[in-house]
């Protein structure tokens, strides 16, 4: 979404995290994204939801969340207004 | 002038059949915020013919709300909105029974008895959170939200899906103005009721999946939760 792509494959490494895939999708893709999701202390933006495996990270380790080979990471701003 | 049910839903009884709308004609539904999503979802209710809609919204109608909130004109400037809407749905279908609750969504609300399902039209996320908390378990719940030109519409069963604060944790209210166009309020709404008539059924097809609506790109994707 972020890339104007449904959906992108990256390559997988021993230890990644939620917050190295995000840097690694930035040099993929070339889009920096990293601004709208993180603040200047590292603490994730509120505004999108960032899911691995269907989960929230929020619930499990934020941006420490391990990621592991095959996971589906996905990135999602909810709309707000009604 | 006689009007008769026959008459009034041939045209989708035909599409969906005489069981199907039986459960509509059974159901009520509870329209929780009546901006954009809410009076298109209601209007859409009361025409397909369900029994009863509760209606829930403490606001009344401004001149920032005409253009994407169907059910409002000129004449309901300063008016209260789920006093209009009733009005307005009386008009449409005199036999839908409307229950309006002038108040707003927060951690004291109630949920009225009889209800069969919920629609999520608020325009906040505490609110959301909020009325999730107020549902009793084994309850649909069809979520909406819009902004810009996207959106994305969302069914949960309470006690058998994550719970909505989870599911989207870390979402907080933009400051200030939310930007939103009117077409993208009126096609997440038209999903949402297909969605609404669907969990009606017993069938939700956005059970613990997001749609995800982009009137930019006219694209349809789904996210799993």
């Amino acid at each position: 979404m972020l890339s104007g792509k449904a959906a992108i494959d990256l390559p997988w490494a021993e230890g990644e995290t939620v917050g190295r895939v995000l840097l690694k999708f930035q040099s993929v893709e070339l889009i920096p994204v990293n601004h709208k999701l993180i603040d200047e202390h590292g603490a994730l933006h509120t505004g999108t939801i960032i899911l691995v495996n269907r989960k929230n990270i929020l619930h499990i380790n934020g941006l420490d969340t391990p990621v592991q080979d095959n996971d589906v990471l996905s990135l999602f701003p909810p709309g707000a207004g009604g | 002038m006689a009007d008769s049910d026959g008459d009034r839903f041939s045209r989708q009884r035909l599409h969906w059949g005489e069981e199907k709308q039986r459960q509509i004609a059974e159901s009520s539904i509870l329209i929780a915020g009546l901006g954009g999503l809410g009076a298109t979802v209601s209007q859409i209710m009361a025409r397909a013919g369900v029994a009863r809609l509760h209606l829930v919204d403490d606001g009344s109608v401004e001149w920032s709300d005409l253009h994407r909130q169907s059910l409002y004109g000129e004449c309901d400037i300063g008016s209260n909105k789920v006093l209009v809407t009733r009005k307005r749905l009386q008009a449409i279908n005199s036999r839908v029974e409307i229950v309006c609750h002038n108040t707003r969504v927060d951690n004291t609300f109630c949920l009225p008895p009889g209800i069969r399902g919920v629609a999520d039209c608020l325009d906040n996320f505490t609110g959301r959170f909020d009325l999730y908390a107020a549902i009793p378990d084994g309850m649909f719940f069809v979520h909406g939200g819009v902004q810009g030109d996207q959106g994305q519409v969302l069914t949960l069963i309470k006690g058998a899906s994550l719970p909505l604060d989870e599911i989207l944790a870390g979402c907080r209210q933009p400051e200030g103005l939310i930007p939103v166009t009117p077409e993208s309020v009126f096609a997440v709404a038209s999903f949402m009721s297909s969605e609404l008539f669907q969990a009606i059924s017993g069938a939700p097809k956005l059970l613990n999946r997001f749609l995800v609506v982009d009137m930019a790109g006219f694209t349809l994707s789904f996210l799993e939760v």
